[in-house]
């Protein structure tokens, strides 16, 4: 028997929780064919949650997913210069034609889709990404020098997240690019998801009792995020998220985790997003991105 | 009052195996730690001055890892610490992990002139420093006037300096740290 679960057509953080819907109970009970058939476009949220799909399902034991490529050429390509597929071939049985397309570092691609397990991974994704990031943040995202530096800072905390916490490998990916639909101007995007334990298990044992009855996704992202506490006891724990947060609110940037079945955002005031999603459809591990606006709007 | 000068960018490529210029990641941050308790272990100078002069980008898990905890263990050791060659964004780091945890530490400004503080202290502690760096040091009795303070707010505030390792004390004298 195989469970189908469709990409949305544009696959964002907005729409990853029809994606994950798809899934059903975890883990999933049938062979999953991951169908991005009429796939139009994917944020890098969206093409490391179906990596973090396929790892978490290679993680539980189950039967090898089917992927099925997107039909349409350009994002096809779009795919492959992101390295998606690259990593797609080892979690995946894929279906359809892959454009064997070197990953592009000259493109808006800042970090193409790259693998975190270790702190080995944090340095050297920190070491690739400054030089292009300097550049591009200033040129098209008209932001000061410092705010590369801040990124850059951002960006580390958020991997090492995995490294510290997930218990399992992840994925990261930046991309820039133009956000029509909600702010009409380019963003940068960092997006860092792993199939690891997620924010209340790992938070279980130091802030449960606290919570008591309301325990659960939603209380241990906000413990996590708004009152940064972390799971060590080492009072110096807990200020990536805490640094990630501050240099957010100079940027008016925005900053969303999703565990497990909640998402909790800071959501700055070009966004109409909720601060928290709860009872969302269960998706294993955490799921990070964070965006910062162009500081002008483009004419 | 002997200096001893850690560069912290040689410290790091003498410590993970790739070339980088980056203090990023908690292990790193723990390994330079080390390597910096080693130094000051074989020194014969009680000031380490902690220079980021080469450090291209500082995160706040390294700031915690080097410098937070350093100072937490600095007591036992009988050493002064003081940063130099700081940029803005790694002041930011520092001051960030430092202010959580109510630590402070002296910090020489790049364009010479006696030290600041990053982290947290009281504002009459951070006047205080000021004031011991420009006056060139001394005692409540001498520095009370020259702050415009009474005798025993001065020798608050000195106390303060003292405990958290922002001046050297001799003789019931401060002075400021001053850099190599």
């Amino acid at each position: 028997m195989t469970r189908v679960v469709e990409v949305p057509t544009y696959f964002d953080d907005r729409a990853f929780d029809q994606f994950a819907q798809g899934f059903g109970a975890w883990p999933p009970d049938a062979r999953i064919l991951v169908d991005a058939h009429a796939a139009q476009w994917a944020s890098p949220y969206g093409l490391i949650g179906m990596l973090t799909a396929g790892q978490a399902l290679a993680e539980a034991g189950a039967e090898k997913p089917l992927l099925t490529v997107p039909k349409a050429d350009d994002t096809r390509r779009y795919w492959a210069k992101t390295g998606f597929f690259r990593h797609a071939e080892a979690l995946f049985e894929i279906h359809g034609k892959v454009p064997r397309t070197a990953p592009d570092q000259t493109s808006d691609v800042l970090l193409d889709v790259t693998p975190v397990r270790a702190s080995e991974d944090v340095h050297a994704v920190v070491d690739r990404i400054q030089d292009r990031a300097s550049l591009m943040m200033s040129e098209k995202l008209h932001l000061e020098a410092k705010a590369t530096m801040g990124f850059a800072m951002a960006l580390s905390e958020a991997c090492q997240n995995i490294v510290e916490h997930a218990g399992t490998g992840g994925w990261v990916a930046v991309h820039v690019y133009t956000w029509r639909r909600r702010i009409g101007r380019k963003v940068v995007v960092i997006a860092v998801s792993d199939a690891g334990l997620g924010f209340r298990r790992s938070l279980e044992t130091t802030q449960s009792k606290r919570y008591g009855d309301r325990w659960g996704d939603a209380s241990a992202l906000e413990a996590a995020l708004i009152q940064g506490v972390s799971r060590f006891r080492d009072p110096g724990r807990g200020q990536g998220l805490a640094g990630i947060k501050r240099y957010l609110t100079r940027w008016q940037g925005k900053i969303s985790i999703r565990s497990g079945t909640a998402r909790l955002s800071i959501v700055p005031e070009w966004d109409d997003d909720v601060p928290l999603a709860d009872q969302l459809p269960f998706f294993p591990g955490a799921q990070v991105q964070v965006v910062i606006p162009a500081q002008v709007p483009e004419p | 009052m002997m200096v001893q000068t850690i560069r912290l960018g040689h410290v790091l490529r003498e410590t993970v195996s790739s070339p980088t210029r980056d203090l990023v990641t908690r292990p790193t941050g723990a390994a330079v730690r080390t390597r910096i308790r080693d130094e000051m272990a074989r020194s014969s100078c009680r000031t380490m001055a902690l220079d980021f002069s080469d450090v291209r980008l500082l995160d706040f898990s390294c700031a915690d890892e080097i410098v937070a905890k350093l100072l937490v263990t600095v007591p036992e050791t009988e050493c002064y610490v003081v940063l130099q060659g700081l940029r803005e964004d790694h002041v930011e780091a520092i001051d960030h992990v430092l202010t959580r945890q109510a630590l402070a530490v002296a910090a020489l400004p790049a364009e010479g002139g006696p030290p600041g503080v990053v982290g947290r202290v009281s504002a009459d502690a951070r006047a205080a420093l000021v004031g011991v760096g420009r006056f060139g040091g001394g005692d409540p009795m001498r520095l009370a006037p020259l702050l415009g303070w009474s005798e025993d707010r001065t020798a608050d505030a000195l106390q303060l300096l003292a405990l958290l390792r922002l001046v050297h004390v001799a003789d019931g004298t401060c002075h400021p740290l001053t850099r190599s």
